[in-house]
């Protein structure tokens, strides 16, 4: 039996549409026009004890909205969701003891007191014994050096700091599974790899599964096996991490600021690079973040320095970036068929 | 039980993190009863009594009716309110906690710090400073009890309007009339003798009056007897409804927030 079975899991919210305009809200006062969001739309999955499992998506996506039905925050409007098999929902406190929740914008610690106060409230709320917090303690004293923040009022730790902390008080009762959203938001390089260091060194020494929430693809790339991505509610693909990890690898995006606007230039920029270098090479010219002219290559079909030279030399450009593709741009590849 | 006693110990530790809070409110007592004296000094003016009421009584009564309205300020409909707007909330649905009870811990150690830098010394300042005699009976030995209930009152009060923070956009509204209705109905501005006949005969029967009269008039009033004993009842009746209504107020909001999503 697979630790958490989803099948045609749904959830429906009802959102007011609200008028325009002040006439409109107070149209609002006596009736009310509601639609429907399909937040969840019928998605299915498995996940199997130790587990590290990347549930990706853009903002809005749905994926929120799943893992608080996971935890038994919402209530599903359809479909069957079985967490180590029990419903969430309807076995909020039982199920709280198998599952550790971080958030990553928001800290499950008392903001006023000494970090190890928190730690000494959550031991009792859990149940857990003496020798097991001790172990706990002591294993990530060892790891990230723990005890130095001991003493330290919550509101004054760096967020990685903070950070570092939530992970030990989620994992502090030994819970079957984690539902890590978003940890490493707002981090900076050294901390987020420490962070992916002790997230899988609690999967591999406790067995515990993870799932993982976020909008960095490098958290993804260093932790999970396999990964989910979801959009608009539905699930886009569920597999092996090599495939999605070739389609962003090989991809960069070669951003260029032309003019004060890049509406202006980026048809000539498109046409440019078509007659230098042929249709169906990997290349795709957008303007979505003025005034940077976007254009995204294929490194496999297309060098990034051959399209940066020939872009240098044909436009008067003041500045050039390259990044690596986004979360945002890899659920649209998936969108458009490249798995397939 | 372990787990919310521990909770009181930490609300107790970050009651003293706000130390400055409780020396202020403690001082800005003492400067509401100086003024409180001379009010009640002179509405009195040559008389004796007023319904049946001593000077001593009713400044007595007064005082400790201040008092208590800062010490039963549990502020858990604001933090709850707050809570439920940033969607911290979602933080203790995950734990294995009764919500309920948990906010009541959370609230409790406030309560005891504010019992001991408040009620205190206004006894000691009632006795030393202004002269009042505090006549020693048989019902003040209900008085830790009928505080406590008191304080659980005020909290099902407050936990009660937070908890519409699921439903409603803003509870300043909704906070500030049971501000003011708890205020003036429970007796704790006015003793409830001076009200109208046929009105103390209502609010007898209610729950406001559970709240500071029941408490107080175990000081103020020690010849009673049975009296106190019904009012007591009608605190611990009042205790044991609203405690079951907040649960089932819960069970409905928490729904809400599950179809709205958050």
């Amino acid at each position: 039996m697979s630790l958490i079975h989803i099948e045609d899991l749904s959830k429906h919210f009802r959102v007011l549409n609200r008028r325009e305009g002040l006439g409109g809200a107070f149209r609002d006062l006596f009736s009310r026009d509601y639609r429907t969001v399909r937040a969840v739309d019928g998605v299915s999955f498995d996940i199997e004890p130790g587990e590290i499992v990347g549930y990706i998506g853009p903002n809005g996506a749905g994926k929120s909205t799943t893992i608080k039905m996971m935890t038994g925050i919402l209530k599903p409007t359809g479909g069957t969701l079985l967490v180590n098999e029990k419903a969430p929902y309807d076995n909020r406190i039982h199920q709280a003891m198998v599952m550790g929740v971080i958030f990553g914008q928001r800290t499950q610690l008392w903001w006023d007191l000494p970090v190890i106060e928190s730690f000494r409230i959550l031991k009792e709320i859990y149940k857990v014994d003496r020798r097991t917090y001790d172990e706990h303690m002591a294993m990530f004293d060892e790891l990230v050096g723990l005890s130095a923040l001991y003493p330290r009022q919550v509101r004054t730790l760096s967020l990685g700091q903070r950070m570092l902390c939530d992970i030990t008080a989620s994992f502090l009762h030994n819970p079957r599974v984690v539902f890590l959203d978003e940890p490493t938001i707002g981090l900076d390089v050294s901390i987020k790899a420490k962070i992916r260091s002790v997230i899988e060194e609690l999967n591999r020494t406790r067995d515990t599964t993870i799932i993982l929430t976020t909008h960095d693809l490098g958290d993804v790339e260093a932790l999970c096996r396999r990964i989910i991505i979801i959009d608009e509610g539905k699930i886009l693909y569920d597999g092996g991490i090599d495939k999605v990890t070739a389609l962003f690898g090989t991809y960069r995006t070669l951003k260029v600021q032309i003019d004060e606007s890049c509406e202006t230039k980026v048809d000539a920029v498109r046409a440019s690079l078509d007659r230098r270098f042929g249709p169906d090479r990997g290349i795709t010219v957008a303007c979505r973040e003025a005034p940077w002219t976007n254009i995204t290559i294929d490194q496999d079909r297309t060098p990034l320095s051959d399209v940066l030279t020939h872009v240098m030399g044909a436009f008067a450009v003041s500045d050039v970036r390259i990044v690596e593709i986004s979360m945002e741009n890899v659920v649209r590849r998936v969108y458009d068929g490249a798995l397939e | 039980m372990r787990s919310y006693l521990a909770v009181v110990r930490g609300s107790t530790m970050m009651g003293m993190v706000y130390r400055f809070g409780f020396l202020a409110a403690t001082v800005g007592n003492v400067v509401y009863l100086g003024v409180a004296y001379y009010l009640w000094k002179s509405v009195y003016g040559d008389a004796t009594t007023i319904r049946g009421l001593t000077f001593d009584q009713t400044f007595l009564y007064v005082a400790l009716g201040s008092t208590l309205f800062i010490v039963l300020k549990t502020y858990v409909d604001w933090n709850l309110y707050s809570e439920i707007r940033e969607g911290i909330v979602a933080i203790y649905l995950v734990r294995p906690i009764d919500f309920q009870l948990y906010m009541l811990a959370s609230c409790t150690g406030f309560f005891l710090l504010s019992v001991a830098t408040l009620v205190v010394p206004t006894i000691l300042l009632m006795v030393f400073v202004f002269q009042v005699s505090i006549p020693l009976s048989a019902p003040l030995a209900l008085l830790p009890f009928s505080l406590v209930f008191a304080f659980v009152l005020t909290f099902c009060f407050d936990y009660g309007v937070g908890l519409s923070g699921f439903y409603t956009e803003s509870i300043w509204g909704i906070s500030t009339v049971k501000d003011t209705l708890v205020l003036v109905l429970s007796g704790a501005l006015i003793p409830l003798q001076f009200f109208p006949d046929t009105i103390r005969d209502i609010l007898r029967w209610l729950p406001f009056q559970a709240v500071y009269y029941t408490p107080l008039s175990l000081v103020t009033l020690p010849d009673e007897g049975w009296q106190h004993v019904t009012r007591f009842g009608v605190q611990v009746g009042w205790m044991v409804v609203l405690l079951a209504a907040t649960r089932v107020l819960y069970g409905r909001a928490v729904k809400v927030l599950r179809i709205a999503g958050g």
